[in-house]
């Protein structure tokens, strides 16, 4: 099933579907398909000028942990109004292939 | 940024990244050696110089490979740091030495300084890495069929080289051959079955799944291969002592009919194990290490059938070459790209360019001359064995050296890809999907 991603704001500086959208610039290296639709991202909340996403990976202990963490608070920086990005790195729920979207899948070539 | 603990805790990277590089060189060697002297396989596999390449293969090139791959794989598998991080700037030295030192020996006609020197210093290490892989299982259990079959097959790999230094012994000492036995099948069981077939079937369980995007196989068929290669290790060391205890022929022959059974039994769930993974994938076309992967499995039948045909040495070939070989170079060119992307890209600090995808550090126009070159000496070498015909033993040689060079080419081109002074620079438009 499709990841469903919880959206919160409290006096938001950017809409958390903005910084959502941004995410989809970070791309799995391995994969080459972007976090939201590899259905990584889990929840997105922005509390005034700071953004925190709550993310899995692929797989528990993934090498690549901290590129991509690295590369979700980069593109959450340079949101205008972001001053502080933080990555929640969660392994519940656990990712499955059938958390990817419908783009995700089609960009791999399953649909 | 909070994770859980111990993401991604392995070794330095030099140290996988060294020994992977160092198997993939062993493979060329060992190679040329074949192409240079096809005669070695046509010839009693017993002799000198064809003990003494079967140990530049098992020891320095996959063997090698594994322990490389184990500074990094447990922390992966269970999650949390590997014990003893820097244990392997003295396990992988001391492999490689002894490991020299025991082809030397063996080529020399089992010069037994050579053999006990380098007997030990593999034992050492391979008893370290067991040790590291323990401690590292202690930490955090392993709470599944894959990590818990990696663990005993690291294990397995550790008994291996201490049943063939026993060997080695029984060979130069009456006394201790009439104690122990003489038992080579006992050492090859322990370390195509135990180590070697555990060890691809219980890291292959989880990496093939995340390879090929596949909601997974079925963790009782892990289990089960595990039960069945401790049977048949625990038949193979009945049938080895049976003599030495005093038991009737039938008795060995009976234990050796069990080892066989498990062996085969334990084979094919492989091959189911892997087909199902590949019939739940999501990623329709694999990567082509992963197909060089996939295809080792063929070799399981095939040396099945030269088993039940009667040649059984030729079995050992297909099924070291072919299905361990063949695993192994699948799995190191995936592993090499990840252990050097990590090492250049993981913690770097923000790049103005976004890191290149994994699968554009390889060549891959390289990967079919692997894996044709890999797997087209794999068959004819068996097939030399039993036709005892030393131009199929050349082709294959040279098949295997064709193989082995572009496998070597492409490892270093992966690193300097990663590691070089222009790390990310494109190589080649790369379509794979």
């Amino acid at each position: 099933m499709t990841t469903t991603v919880e959206l919160v704001e409290r006096d938001a500086a950017v809409p958390a579907a903005e910084a959502l959208r941004t995410l989809q610039e970070v791309l799995d290296p391995e994969l080459g398909v972007d976090v939201v639709n590899l259905g990584l991202v889990y929840a997105v909340t922005v509390e005034g000028a700071a953004v925190c996403v709550r993310m899995t990976l692929t797989t528990p202990g993934c090498p690549l942990h901290a590129s991509i963490e690295e590369q979700v608070r980069g593109a959450l920086s340079r949101l205008p109004g972001v001053d502080h990005a933080a990555v929640e790195l969660v392994w519940d729920p656990p990712w499955t292939p059938m958390a990817m979207t419908a783009e995700g899948k089609r960009q791999l070539g399953f649909l | 940024m909070t994770h859980p603990p111990g993401a991604s805790g392995g070794a330095h990277p030099f140290l996988p990244v060294s020994a992977l590089l160092g198997g993939a060189l062993a493979m060329v060697v060992g190679s040329a050696w074949l192409l240079a002297d096809p005669a070695t396989l046509t010839s009693y596999l017993g002799a000198p110089t064809a003990v003494a390449l079967t140990h530049l293969f098992t020891l320095l090139c996959v063997t090698l490979v594994y322990v490389g791959t184990l500074q990094q794989l447990p922390a992966v598998l269970l999650v949390t740091d590997l014990a003893w991080t820097r244990l392997g700037f003295v396990a992988l030295p001391l492999l490689v030495v002894g490991g020299a030192a025991l082809v030397h020996g063996f080529a020399a006609g089992f010069r037994p300084g050579a053999l006990a020197a380098g007997g030990l210093a593999v034992t050492v290490s391979l008893a370290l890495v067991a040790a590291q892989t323990l401690r590292t299982a202690r930490r955090s259990p392993p709470r599944d069929a894959a990590s818990r079959g990696l663990v005993t097959a690291v294990c397995y790999l550790a008994l291996t080289v201490a049943f063939g230094t026993l060997l080695a012994g029984a060979r130069s000492s009456p006394a201790l051959a009439s104690s122990v036995g003489y038992a080579p099948a006992l050492h090859q069981t322990t370390g195509l079955i135990g180590a070697f077939l555990l060890g691809i079937a219980a890291s292959g369980h989880k990496l093939l799944a995340m390879f090929a995007l596949s909601k997974g196989g079925s963790a009782w068929r892990v289990t089960a291969i595990a039960w069945l290669v401790h049977a048949c290790v625990a038949a193979s060391l009945a049938a080895a002592l049976a003599p030495v205890v005093g038991w009737p022929p039938a008795a060995a022959r009976a234990a050796y009919a069990v080892a066989t059974v498990a062996l085969c039994a334990a084979g094919a769930l492989q091959v189911v194990e892997v087909g199902a993974l590949l019939k739940r994938r999501l990623r329709k076309r694999l990567e082509a290490p992963v197909q060089r992967y996939v295809l080792a499995h063929a070799f399981l039948p095939y040396a099945g059938v030269l088993l039940a045909s009667g040649h059984g040495e030729a079995a050992v070939v297909a099924a070291l070459l072919g299905f361990v070989g063949l695993a192994v170079s699948g799995m190191l060119v995936k592993i090499l790209s990840f252990l050097t992307w990590t090492a250049a890209f993981g913690s770097a600090p923000r790049r103005a360019a976004p890191p290149p995808l994994l699968r554009e550090l390889a060549r891959p126009r390289l990967e079919p001359v692997i894996t044709v070159g890999l797997a087209t000496g794999a068959v004819l070498a068996p097939l030399a064995v039993v036709t005892l015909s030393t131009p199929v033993a050349a082709l294959a040689g040279a098949a295997l050296l064709a193989g082995a060079g572009a496998q070597l080419w492409q490892a270093v081109t992966v690193v300097w890809r990663a590691l070089g002074p222009d790390p990310g620079r494109p190589l080649e438009a790369v379509t794979t999907r």
